[in-house]
């Protein structure tokens, strides 16, 4: 009978030796490294209200008729999708030839405490679309929306249907109680109205506390132990450092808004039971005709796949095509294979619908 | 996988390595490292060089102090893993592993502790060390007491602060507990995952690889328990009880803000709220003007089209008669009658209005007429006053 640990000692003080001076090198590096930009591609104001800001990307001429607005989540900053050069959803997206503008939701602060649903859906979401639709004269538009801002542009697709001619959808939740949804579990017993109206806006650090609690000892521990091997190499050191900047460089997020998505979206799943009302109106995924694009990913630990692939079965489109993608919640727009494999995807399908 | 090119292993120590040594390596390793990381704090100004301080560090480099954190332990974790696979040979694995994870400071409960930033506001036991520090110790001790007198409200909310504060306590106790289970059943899918590597050429190898498998059994533990029902009880139990705390201590500190004459949060909130709900409506009363404007302008544009139309048409065959009334029929009367015509006008059968329109086209009528159709004098010359009796 052998023992699984077969573990040299001598070896063993080797690997304590070898990451302690591997630290201690490496914090050198670390400690002159400045913030890390993100990719910042080159962008022009085109609306803005508010904090909410509409970015337009310029520098390729897109060959695109239709212009594309991507609709970001509230939680996190929208330049996920603009990182770093070589890691840019909206950079790819603009080589395929793609007319790409971006909402920036901006921070919340007190004073917009009080902003609902109906005020970022139908009104902020809605001017939004209509500043873009004069810029180019167009009756409709495309949108893309992203996580939270996919749910968003599903009911603004509902309630609005003339003004979309497109839809993506991207790790988007559409079922929000899957057995396998961590955070949808974890707030079923919240009791929403006491915590917003003791907290007023949520903060963003207790939002990330939530989002590291599930998967503690990787998210905690582990990537950085993780980051101790590319301390002495200044290109992956600046991309992790960028990426620890993203995530923990977050807004707050608007009480009643946040009040009405834990409610009607986490505890209530009104989205396909077809009970959900924003702005009362009631919005029906039926009413989502337009041809949409749904794209997930597999190993997605927030939202799982089996939440976005719920659209299949509630969406009105007899157009609806499925992508699952072989990545995470954020490989799907930063990782080599997302690069290689999602703007191409969108543009295609976009193309063919023109 | 061999040590590094450049690890040097004093000569003397080479026949084999012996308890004693690892111990004094240990203890050069771990002056080191403190050393080290004193170093760090002070160049990076992350205050205190206390690893347990380092996450509360607002002040400092957060990123670095978590990633501080995080690599401290596992340094220590390496170093106790270190002593125990060499320094007690033939040993029981599994009751090493057990006692290189099991312990208080194993990593995995420090990855918790250490994420006691900012963001654990509304679920760090921080929150009850201060609160406890705010009430009396007589009032969480002796439980609720009939409050009566003067004082008897703020009786009541002390009463009903340290209710709550106990119970959030029990609540955090509770879900506490969930995560030590977690723990200890990552022990156990440890040691099931270990017996998968008993096998020559499957065997753990390095420290680094044991860590690796062991973050994946803890979180699978802990990712089945934080699907339980049970765990979502708690969970919803902690965050409510913790909320409840902090609401009824913020009702304290309105009180005193009223009596100070400040400003209080939920003043603040009421005016928010207002403001807000103005702005909509503001918004919606321009767009609705807007709205309506456009769409009334569009009709009466049409409605004025066809009413020339037919009051071109009814011109036409009311020619003959229109001289002989005008000269019997006094103007105030021709007014009215002129609204009744336009009226029969309108409810004429569009199709024969348009007849008329496509055979002649309509002259173009007078201004005056155009957004009144019974302006006065125009009207006593063209339209009828027969039918004023009716």
């Amino acid at each position: 009978m052998y023992t699984p640990l077969r573990i040299d000692p001598t070896r063993a003080l080797a690997d304590i030796n070898t990451f302690q001076r591997k630290l201690a090198a490496g914090m050198g590096h670390l400690r002159n490294m400045r913030e890390p930009d993100y990719a910042n591609t080159p962008r022009e104001l085109v609306y803005s209200e508010d904090k909410l800001k509409v970015w337009h990307f310029t520098g390729t001429a897109p060959t695109s008729k239709t212009p594309l607005l991507i609709v970001y989540a509230l939680v996190n900053t929208v330049w996920m999708t603009d990182l770093q050069a070589d890691r840019s959803m909206v950079r790819n997206l603009l080589e395929q030839g793609e007319d790409v503008y971006l909402i920036d939701w901006g921070y919340p602060d007190g004073a917009d405490r009080w902003l609902t649903l109906d005020d970022y859906i139908n009104g902020y979401l809605d001017r939004c679309v209509d500043a873009v639709r004069r810029r180019h004269d167009l009756d409709a538009i495309n949108l893309l929306g992203i996580c939270q801002g996919g749910a968003f542009s599903l009911c603004y697709a509902a309630l609005h249907r003339d003004k979309v001619k497109n839809l993506i959808t991207m790790v988007t939740p559409v079922d929000f109680q899957t057995p396998d949804n961590m955070l949808s579990h974890w707030c079923r017993n919240l009791d929403v109205d006491l915590f917003v109206d003791t907290m007023g806006n949520i903060p963003a650090g207790l939002m990330n506390y939530v989002y590291l609690t599930l998967k503690p000892v990787r998210l905690n521990q582990q990537k950085y132990i993780g980051m101790v091997d590319i301390l002495d190499n200044p290109v992956e050191l600046e991309n992790f450092l960028r990426m620890e900047r993203w995530i923990f460089d977050s807004p707050d997020q608007a009480g009643e808004a946040f009040r009405q998505f834990i409610k009607d979206f986490y505890q209530g799943n009104k989205l396909i039971k077809g009970t959900l009302e924003i702005g009362g109106q009631r919005v029906d995924l039926g009413e989502v005709t337009q041809p949409v694009l749904n794209i997930f990913a597999e190993q997605d630990h927030l939202v799982p796949p089996d939440a976005s692939r719920a659209l299949g079965e509630h969406v009105g489109s007899s157009d609806y095509t499925q992508l699952a993608f072989k990545g995470g919640h954020i490989g799907i727009y930063v990782s080599g294979r997302a690069q290689r494999e999602v703007p191409p995807a969108i543009h295609q399908w976009l193309r063919a619908r023109q | 996988m061999a040590p590094p090119a450049d690890f040097q292993m004093p000569d003397f120590l080479k026949p084999g390595i012996d308890a004693d040594f690892l111990r004094d390596f240990q203890t050069l390793a771990q002056q080191s490292w403190d050393a080290w990381l004193r170093q760090q704090s002070a160049a990076t100004g992350a205050g205190s060089p206390s690893f347990a301080a380092a996450p509360n560090a607002a002040a400092g480099n957060e990123v670095l102090d978590r990633t501080l954190a995080g690599l401290k332990s596992y340094f220590e974790w390496m170093q106790g893993m270190t002593a125990g696979a060499a320094g007690v040979p033939g040993a029981d694995w599994q009751q090493q592993v057990q006692q290189l994870f099991g312990g208080a400071q194993q990593p995995f409960a420090q990855a918790f502790q250490h994420i006691d930033g900012a963001g654990m506001e509304g679920f760090a036991g921080k929150w009850h060390s201060w609160l406890q520090g705010m009430q009396p110790a007589d009032t969480l001790a002796s439980g609720p007491t009939p409050a009566f007198g003067q004082d008897r409200e703020q009786q009541m909310q002390r009463q009903a602060l340290a209710a709550a504060m106990l119970e959030s306590m029990q609540a955090s106790a509770r879900y506490q507990s969930l995560i030590q289970r977690a723990n200890t059943q990552g022990m156990q899918k440890l040691q099931d995952k270990l017996a998968e590597h008993a096998e020559p050429g499957r065997q753990i190898e390095s420290l680094k690889a044991l860590y690796d498998l062991w973050v994946d059994a803890a979180e699978e533990a802990y990712a089945e328990i934080a699907l339980t029902d049970e765990f979502r009880e708690a969970y919803g139990a902690m965050a409510n009880s913790q909320m409840r705390v902090r609401s009824l201590q913020q009702q304290q500190t309105e009180q005193l803000c009223q009596q100070w004459g400040l400003p209080t949060r939920r003043e603040m909130d009421t005016l928010g709220e207002r403001l807000q709900q103005v702005r909509r409506e503001a918004r919606a009363s321009r767009a609705g003007t807007a709205v309506d404007h456009s769409k009334e302008i569009a009709d009466l544009r049409r409605e004025l089209a066809e009413l020339r139309r037919q009051l071109a048409g009814a011109e036409v065959k009311l020619v003959p008669a229109r001289r002989s009334a005008a000269k019997k029929a006094p103007a105030k009367a021709a007014a009215k009658t002129s609204r009744l015509a336009v009226k029969k006008a309108a409810t004429a059968k569009p199709g024969a209005t348009r007849k008329t329109a496509a055979k002649k086209p309509a002259p173009a009528a007078p201004r005056k007429s155009a957004g009144k159709p019974a302006a006065r004098k125009s009207s006593t010359t063209r339209t009828p006053a027969p039918r004023k009796r009716k």
